[in-house]
């Protein structure tokens, strides 16, 4: 990838311990640019997505409506976990909203370089592969933030009537939380990747991670629903910061200073990742056997 | 496909009878292939029986803890659901067992052009394709629902006689058909269409949907699932013959109709497409 744009690179950016911090960030936004441009070409297989993100909506809309009328039809109580059936439904609209914008496969993307020997060519080249990888996800989030969640809120947004937030401040404050999510998700992705380097197929961790993911996330069932244990023990979870809690803070259930702590707690696990992450790789190279390729 | 289409002329002349016996020998041959193929990974088969496994918890807790905070959801009681849900892992296991190569026609048989090597054996295609390749976590999926099946049935006092066995030996392949109906159908496009994905994952996305009551659909999702996109014939209707509802049971006895005909009008569309295959070249 840098020998396609040999042109504009000047060499010392190609010597990673002499490079300035401007140049850094050159090489690195060049990362973001060509991830863009990929899923550009692919852009077509983003049509059935929104189809999908309607179909995953729409049936958890059924499915709160009818629980929202037995819970009024048994006990009178229009709420359940402190939301109303219209704060519910938001709830659902906005957490698809966002899984389509910070969404990622480097997990995937990681086992395959590893199982398929591309590593070694990752690894000669001047750069960290673990910053590329998120540089690439932003680009790839970029790109979906176009062409896979605008779509997607023109579709859902009227068809549901989604609210707005109570006060219009929070789109921003969420639009930000979103991207930290973004951040601490491919954070989680990429240790889960890094995993190949020990075990010979991830397969079935991968399977394990799609399955729980959205239920820890709170896409599925927000948390408040869950018994006191589990609201407890998932507050000591990264994967709150994915998804629980941008979209808590766009129903506008984080007054004041909580909405800060909030914020200040996803930068504090998207740091705490990448730190982890770049000592899990230091550790895994080391003793990386690339077989042939 | 028509025998004159068939040149059977190199081959030792067979009757039907003989032929088919024949046909049965060979995918018992592609079936004992793939085993020795699974064998050499054994621990996938574990690690997959675990996530199968985890994924069913999670999907138990969320529904244990929906109905935690009701009696029941729109008349139905939380065994009833479980029952439902329990039933669907049957036809989908069974449906998943064989579909695998259906997913990768488009990108493995069209465009990388395997579908070359299928058309120059003197064996019907779709089987081909279908018995090439298996995914052995559908079997998890069947032995799952079999357990969440006797439980949920076993909670809301249901008698298990000869009868009902009978009927879930029927009821549970023809709900397959209908799965196999569909997804050949969607899959038959890539013979006119190239794509690599197209409309399969929507409408898979739409099943883990058609496990719930449909009667908490709107009208016009609850025809969409009868007649357009059957699935209600794959879970619900032939799940509810079993907890006794007066009103859907009887529904389910045209289950085997309906998937002999979602099955049937699948493999025409399947027929005209492997006339119409012009080879990559690849």
């Amino acid at each position: 990838m840098i020998e396609s744009t040999g042109s504009q690179v000047s060499p010392s950016v190609l010597e990673p311990w002499r490079r300035t911090a401007a140049a850094s960030v050159g090489l690195y936004f060049h990362f973001i640019r060509l991830a863009f441009l990929k899923f550009l070409a692919y852009r077509l297989r983003y049509y059935t997505g929104v189809v999908s993100y309607t179909i995953f909506v729409s049936g958890h809309y059924y499915l709160y409506t009818a629980l929202f009328a037995s819970r009024i039809a048994d006990s009178g109580d229009a709420t359940i976990g402190g939301l109303s059936l219209d704060e519910m439904i938001t709830y659902v609209a906005i957490s698809w909203i966002g899984r389509s914008f910070y969404f990622n496969n480097i997990a995937r993307d990681l086992m395959r370089m590893i199982t398929e020997g591309e590593i070694a060519m990752q690894l000669i080249k001047p750069f960290h592969v673990q910053t590329v990888m998120m540089f690439e996800a932003v680009g790839e989030s970029a790109f979906r933030l176009i062409m896979f969640t605008l779509p997607i809120m023109v579709v859902i947004v009227p068809l549901f009537h989604i609210g707005r937030p109570p006060e219009s401040i929070l789109y921003l404050w969420t639009f930000i939380s979103f991207c930290l999510a973004l951040v601490i998700y491919s954070q989680i992705n990429f240790l889960l990747g890094c995993l190949a380097f020990n075990m010979k197929n991830i397969q079935g961790v991968l399977r394990a991670k799609m399955v729980s993911m959205d239920f820890l996330t709170g896409v599925v069932v927000p948390f408040t629903f869950f018994p006191e244990w589990f609201q407890r023990a998932v507050e000591w979870l990264p994967f709150q910061g994915i998804s629980y809690i941008p979209v808590t803070i766009y129903l506008g259930k984080r007054p004041g200073e909580e909405l800060y702590a909030a914020l200040l707690l996803q930068v504090a696990w998207a740091v705490g990742l990448f730190i982890a992450g770049r000592l899990v790789w230091r550790i895994s190279v080391r003793h990386v056997v690339v077989q042939g390729g | 496909m028509k025998e004159t289409e068939i040149n059977w002329t190199d081959l030792p002349q067979k009757n039907r009878m003989e032929r088919t016996v024949w046909q049965a020998g060979i995918f018992a041959a592609y079936f004992a292939q793939f085993v020795k193929m699974r064998l050499a990974y054994r621990m996938d088969f574990f690690v997959d029986t675990l996530a199968v496994s985890f994924s069913m918890v999670i999907q138990l807790a969320v529904l244990s803890t929906l109905f935690s905070k009701v009696k029941a959801l729109d008349g139905w009681s939380f065994e009833q659901v479980l029952f439902i849900y329990a039933f669907s892992l049957l036809p989908l296991g069974l449906f998943n067992l064989v579909s695998v190569n259906l997913y990768r026609f488009s990108d493995q048989y069209i465009i990388q052009g395997k579908f070359d090597r299928v058309l120059l054996r003197p064996v019907g295609t779709l089987a081909q394709v279908i018995f090439e390749s298996f995914n052995v976590s559908g079997l998890n999926e069947i032995l799952l629902g079999i357990v969440m099946m006797t439980y949920a049935g076993m909670k809301l006092g249901l008698d298990f006689g000869v009868q009902e066995i009978l009927m879930l030996a029927v009821l549970a392949p023809s709900a397959s058909l209908v799965y196999m109906g569909v997804f050949l159908a969607i899959t038959s496009v890539s013979f006119w269409h190239e794509d690599r994905m197209g409309l399969a994952p929507p409408v898979y996305n739409i099943i883990r949907f058609s496990r719930y009551p449909i009667t908490i659909y709107s009208l016009p999702i609850r025809i969409f699932l009868t007649f357009v996109l059957p699935f209600a014939w794959v879970a619900f209707f032939p799940a509810t013959w079993f907890l006794g509802s007066e009103e859907f049971g009887r529904l389910a006895l045209l289950t085997p109709l309906v998937g002999l005909v979602v099955f049937g009008g699948s493999v025409l569309i399947w027929q005209r497409g492997v006339r119409n295959y012009a080879s990559t070249g690849s």
